[in-house]
């Protein structure tokens, strides 16, 4: 027995000549939240169908609740789905379009209206019932494909971008009640998203996917503190790179010789050989900027050539003195730069992250 | 709307009032009109047109419910053709699905007459079909298809189903894939999935394709001519007869009225059933 409820290892789909997934392999634990989340064509709809068993992977195996599945079709796999574009049955009433699996499954009508009637209180849509599908807004739609796999009980559901049809004011209601009922119920879900935002505040962990790999599995603050890849980096948040080579590997420190000649000190979390290209990862708001001239460790020069005022941060774009470009995010707590301002910039080591050079990457 | 509607239609509104109201008003009004001495006709208002064919039981069975019937048989035999053809081509792409495409739509593109002729030599005594069945020992002595009723339905099926195939392929190719995979993830096997789901969502299309064949089958007039025997008494034959072979146009006018009655009756109560079935659920404004 595993806690895993799916596990899905070395998964592969090629289409022709392209590979929309390439070796894919996560766990998502019971009763866990986990959101594949990536730039769009990167497999992550792939992946989630294959679970799904409406697209027959290439290579790889897939289990759910501990129980083979690769080769199960779609209606012996019982799991939840909700569609990105919904999919209710346009010749069906509410009430039918969620009932319709537990009639299959051949319950008395009484448990049938009664399931259907908690679903919909569930999902706030009592007395939409005999409304058909094009006689509501998208929002409730969404709300009924919901309701259509609460009412089955899956013990888990998977979502390709469920939320992505509507207005971001609805979207952001509709994000909480999500997490709210998805914790209520504690059914174990995959979300898929190319929203970081949804990702990140949904999830327990999140996969990042990139051109049909996995990049990094790790919790939303993982993932934005110890990015595990420049991808991670550059597609969570915004992040600076500076360029260097890796100098005075020594335990838990080392040091990053910039173009400029400058050595940055870091706290070294990946191994690291002397000598090898390496990136430095600064995020914008952990850096603290003066006009003031400060001497010392992990101190950088350079001119604003752009600032922003936003009120509560401001944001500035500093060429270095090694002519990299490092944007900055403080909070309006010192005076406002002016671009064209000589600027000192101070990182400490642990917000420094090296990650080695991927290729061109 | 109707203000903007109107002016780019004028021509075309013309054409058909010039081209179709007009001669309909003047069957209408032929219909009441009397035949003298069997040759002249003369301007009358008279029903006695309308009781020689209403009031004979003779022409309700062997021409109105006649047609009507072959009409419903060929229909529905179109139908169960043209139905697993349709979801075939909609799986299909390409070069193929356009070869396919050509050849359901390759009887409506040659002239009837050589159609016909064609299935003529197929159909005849000693023909491709008699020596198929007689060597498979379906029967041994050759059936009689040509001049016959069988070859009559046979005929309108082979007119009528690519109007169904395609009308029916409009309504399958707009049902979302994601319909029947939510079925399927919901617990429905295939097959349950296609009656629940493809099945009822393609009704607009089946519908569609059963007026048209229905009205076009029971008004047939060249096929029943063609290929029909001396009981083959289908009304469009009878209205072509009396019209041109006997000269009595008021009664074939009255005839071609009631046709066309009986036919837009029928039409409504296909569209009154298929609506409480189906349709209403389904279509926005009709
Ligand atoms: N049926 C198919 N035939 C051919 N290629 C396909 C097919 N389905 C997906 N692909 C390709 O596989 C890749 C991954 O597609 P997928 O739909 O999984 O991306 P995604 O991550 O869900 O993107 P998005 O965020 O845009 O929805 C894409 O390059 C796509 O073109
Ligand atoms: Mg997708």
């Amino acid at each position: 027995m595993s806690d895993d409820a799916i596990q899905v290892s070395g998964v592969v789909k090629r289409y022709g000549a392209t590979t929309a997934v390439d070796n894919v392999s996560f766990n998502v634990a019971q009763g866990e939240f986990v959101s594949l989340l990536g730039p769009s064509g990167c497999g992550k709809t792939t992946t989630l169908r294959m679970i799904a068993g409406f697209v027959e992977p290439t290579a790889g195996a897939l289990r759910v609740n501990d129980r083979d599945v690769t080769h199960l079709p779609p209606e012996k796999r019982e799991l939840g789905f909700v569609f990105q574009n919904y999919a209710l049955w346009p010749h069906m009433t509410v009430a039918e379009n969620v009932g319709f699996g537990l009639k299959l499954r051949r319950k008395s009508r009484t448990f049938i209206r009664e399931k259907i009637a908690e679903s919909l209180s569930v999902t706030g849509l009592s007395g939409y019932e005999d409304r058909l599908p094009r006689q509501l807004s998208g929002g409730q739609q969404q709300r009924v494909a919901l309701a259509r796999a609460l009412a089955l009980e899956p013990q888990v559901l998977l979502m390709d971008e469920p939320l992505s049809n509507l207005d971001r004011a609805l979207r952001v209601t509709m994000r909480r009640e999500l997490k709210e009922l998805q914790a209520r119920m504690k059914m174990t879900t995959l979300y898929v998203t190319h929203d970081q935002e949804e990702a990140l505040s949904l999830s327990n962990r999140v996969v990042i996917m990139n051109k049909g790999r996995v990049e990094q599995v790790a919790a939303p603050y993982e993932l934005y503190e110890n990015p595990a890849t420049s991808f991670v980096a550059d597609f969570v948040g915004i992040t600076n790179f500076l360029e260097g080579s890796a100098v005075g590997v020594d335990g838990g420190s080392m040091g990053v010789r910039l173009r400029s000649g400058q050595v940055l000190r870091a706290v070294a979390k990946t191994a690291v050989t002397p000598g090898a290209e390496v990136r430095a990862l600064i995020r914008p708001e952990r850096v603290t900027l003066t006009t003031k001239p400060v001497d010392g460790e992990n101190v950088l020069s350079g001119q604003v050539i752009l600032s922003e005022y936003f009120g509560a941060v401001l944001r500035y774009s500093v060429r270095l003195d090694g002519g990299e470009i490092l944007r900055a995010e403080v909070h309006n707590f010192d005076n406002f730069v002016e671009t064209g301002a000589k600027v000192w910039i101070c990182v400490l080591p642990e917000h420094l992250r090296i990650i080695p050079q991927e290729g061109q990457g | 709307m109707i203000r903007r509607v109107l002016p780019p239609l004028a021509p075309a509104l013309i054409a058909l009032l010039v081209f179709v109201a007009f001669p309909m008003l003047w069957v209408v009004r032929t219909s009441f009109n009397e035949l003298e001495a069997g040759a002249y006709i003369v301007d009358a208002l008279t029903l006695d047109n309308y009781t020689r064919f209403l009031g004979d039981s003779w022409y309700l069975i062997n021409t109105l419910w006649f047609s009507i019937r072959i009409a419903l048989i060929a229909t529905a035999i179109s139908v169960v053709c043209a139905y697993p053809v349709a979801l075939y081509i909609a799986r299909t792409a390409g070069l193929q699905r356009n070869i396919l495409l050509a050849l359901i739509m390759a009887p409506l593109l040659i002239g009837l007459v050589t159609l016909v002729y064609g299935w003529i030599v197929i159909f005849r005594g000693g023909g491709l079909l008699n020596s198929l069945m007689i060597a498979l020992h379906v029967y041994d002595q050759p059936v009689r298809y040509m001049w016959d009723i069988k070859g009559v339905v046979i005929l309108l099926v082979y007119i009528g189903a690519p109007y169904v195939v395609l009308s029916l392929l409009d309504s399958i190719e707009r049902i979302s894939p994601f319909l029947v995979e939510a079925a399927r993830n919901v617990g429905a096997s295939r097959w349950t999935a296609f009656w629940k789901i493809v099945f009822p969502l393609t009704m607009p299309g089946l519908y569609a394709g059963i007026v048209i064949v229905f009205a076009l089958n029971f008004s047939a007039f060249a096929v029943p001519l063609m290929i029909g025997d001396s009981n083959t008494q289908m009304i469009g034959l009878v209205v072509y007869r009396e019209a041109l072979l006997n000269n009595d146009l008021p009664f074939a006018s009255a005839l071609s009225v009631i046709m066309v009655a009986v036919n837009a009756m029928i039409l409504m109560g296909m569209a009154v059933f298929f609506g409480r079935l189906i349709l209403n659920r389904l279509e926005v404004k009709r």
